[in-house]
């Protein structure tokens, strides 16, 4: 009886740990306000997308430039990793130099839009990180972009 | 008179000897390419006594080599009537007539003298079946089952020297990236036979361009992990991987010059310009920049010679520049996308892919004649197109066979052959450079 107490006990003892780590789990302690997380969530959230074998922002993607840009200098703490993409088409030598344009580009515009510099980097994954598997338009369209992804807050 | 009488019967006997050898040479360089017939005389341990053992085994490991060589047909021992079981290895015990009957120009016999198992020695001979004379022969000594794809590599490496006046093919390995997966690659070598098969990174993230220093120490590479571009350079000499990143954005396609340095596309402002580094991999100096982009340069054996691809026209195009004066000359002049450059070892030719409506196709550019010529049909896309150091043989990659994979075929085009990479996508293939290693 005392045996089945210590280890009722015992599993009591577990349960309530792993409930503990549940508990900070939900409550995830990232140091964000909310607003910070959905600011961090509009940056991330919509991408830029071009042309084949262009570089150039296209005039409907300045609106979601400029909201970006508003955010990125209101939360002087980001830094926002530019991701420029290209579609399967291209070869990949090329790709990865048109992806560094890309990824250029809205870098660009954003520093224009009073961006510190010091808050953006970029990268270039050329064709090797699709957003969508398969051919055809459709697919080559969705890949053709500019990801942001913030890599410090 | 006694003095011309000597230099007439020295200059006959130089016209005999020169007309029995351009009767065998084959010329892979000119539009004609010739047909040569080749027989296997079945290896011996002695007079009609055939080695059963490694003699067998190298016997094939010849035949597949040889099968490779476009302009290379092998006589079906079917076709000697009498058959290949000889009683000797040379005149005058070998019967050449059976194989010049069966249409064969050349004969290649194989002699164990102390047999074929163990470690043995092993005698290799070619000759022309016509006059019996001897185009060459080897010793292999101290041969065990293990060396038998190397003694095999290098007789046919010196029976193509002897044919075509180059044998780099078969002293060759091949580099090539293998994908496992997004963003993940790694550098592996293979000879073009598919023997010798290993993989010499193993590094997360994406390798891409390998390429390989002219002493074959090093092999450079594009590297691409989530955050960074770096250049990757495998040392042959202790196996180890060093990662080299560089102020900027990319690391594009890596290309050693025959002095051992290294070319590499690398940011330096808005686009990226084409650099020399120096032994240490530091930047050296700029080979090409303008305000388009320029990258994947490459060069002939002098080094005098680059072919890059640059978007200052629009769309990628092959542009050759002349180190010496500066000067820039249009390669590709048809289709709105060709890139992925490299130019022969003798400078004469580029060869580059250009995108199609149904994939990509290898293109070669004569830039003696300005004559091009489509030399890859597909299905799929064929891209990535290397020179051998003969500037003969072409290795690209292609996905006709479903799954990319590396493919061999000529300056003349003509039938591609898979080189067996062990499974998983294969790309980016490139040669060493045994000439520049002799």
């Amino acid at each position: 009886m005392k045996r089945f107490a210590l280890i009722l006990s015992l599993v009591m003892a577990l349960a309530a740990g792993f409930g503990c780590a549940k508990k900070t789990a939900d409550s995830y302690d990232d140091g964000l306000t909310p607003e910070m997380r959905a600011a961090i969530q509009q940056i991330t959230d919509a991408r830029v997308y071009f042309a084949f074998d262009k570089f150039d922002i296209k005039p409907e993607y300045k609106d979601l430039l400029r909201n970006k840009a508003d955010l990125i200098k209101k939360y002087a703490s980001i830094r926002v990793r530019i991701e420029g993409n290209c579609d399967e088409r291209g070869t990949q030598e090329y790709n990865l130099a048109l992806g560094e344009r890309r990824a250029r580009a809205a870098y660009e515009y954003l520093v224009t839009l009073g961006v510190n510099p010091g808050q953006l980097e970029m990268i270039s994954y050329g064709k090797e990180n699709p957003a969508v598997q398969g051919s055809g338009e459709s697919a080559w369209s969705k890949n053709r972009r500019d990801d942001f992804r913030v890599v410090a807050h | 008179m006694k003095k011309i009488a000597i230099f007439l019967a020295f200059g006959l006997w130089m016209a005999c000897t020169d007309a029995a050898w351009a009767a065998l040479r084959v010329d892979i360089y000119g539009p004609g390419q010739n047909i040569v017939n080749l027989a296997l005389a079945t290896p011996i341990k002695g007079a009609q006594n055939e080695a059963a053992g490694m003699g067998q085994n190298l016997q094939q490991l010849v035949e597949q080599n040889l099968n490779i060589l476009p302009f290379m047909r092998l006589t079906s021992p079917k076709a000697v009537l009498g058959g290949t079981l000889m009683a000797g290895y040379e005149p005058p015990n070998f019967d050449f007539k059976r194989f010049q009957l069966a249409g064969s120009d050349i004969v290649v016999t194989t002699f164990w003298p102390d047999g074929d198992s163990g470690t043995k020695t092993v005698q290799m001979r070619a000759f022309e079946t016509n006059t019996g004379g001897r185009l060459f022969g080897k010793v292999y000594e101290r041969v065990t089952s293990k060396d038998l794809p190397e003694v095999a590599d290098r007789f046919c490496a010196d029976l193509l020297e002897v044919l075509t006046g180059n044998g780099a093919f078969f002293r060759s390995t091949l580099a090539f990236v293998k994908k496992t997966g997004i963003m993940s690659a790694n550098v592996w070598l293979v000879k073009p036979t598919g023997r010798d098969l290993r993989q010499i990174t193993n590094m997360p993230g994406e390798a891409l361009s390998p390429a390989w220093s002219p002493d074959g120490r090093f092999v450079v590479f594009s590297h691409i992990d989530p955050k960074s571009h770096a250049l990757g350079i495998w040392d042959h000499s202790n196996g180890k991987v060093q990662r080299i990143r560089f102020p900027g954005n990319v690391v594009i396609g890596p290309a050693f010059m025959p002095d051992n340095k290294v070319a590499v596309a690398l940011s330096n402002g808005k686009y990226p310009v084409i650099f020399q580094l120096n032994h240490v991999f530091q930047k050296e100096r700029v080979l090409e920049q303008s305000d388009a982009i320029n990258v994947s340069p490459t060069f002939d054996r002098t080094g005098t010679k680059m072919a890059f691809t640059s978007s200052r026209l629009g769309g990628p195009q092959i542009f050759l520049k002349d180190l010496g004066s500066g000067s820039i000359t249009r390669v590709s002049k048809n289709g709105s996308y060709n890139t992925e450059a490299n130019l022969s070892h003798d400078g004469t030719l580029v060869v580059y892919s250009r995108m199609t409506d149904f994939g990509h196709r290898i293109f070669v550019q004569d830039m003696i004649t300005g004559a091009e010529r489509q030399i890859s049909f597909g299905p799929g896309s064929d891209e990535q197109p290397s020179f051998c150091a003969d500037s003969y043989f072409i290795a690209f990659a292609s996905s006709r066979g479903g799954g990319r994979g590396i493919y061999l075929t000529t300056r003349h085009g003509g039938d591609a052959k898979q080189v067996p990479t062990g499974g998983g996508l294969a790309a980016f293939p490139r040669w060493s450079m045994p000439a520049a290693q002799k």
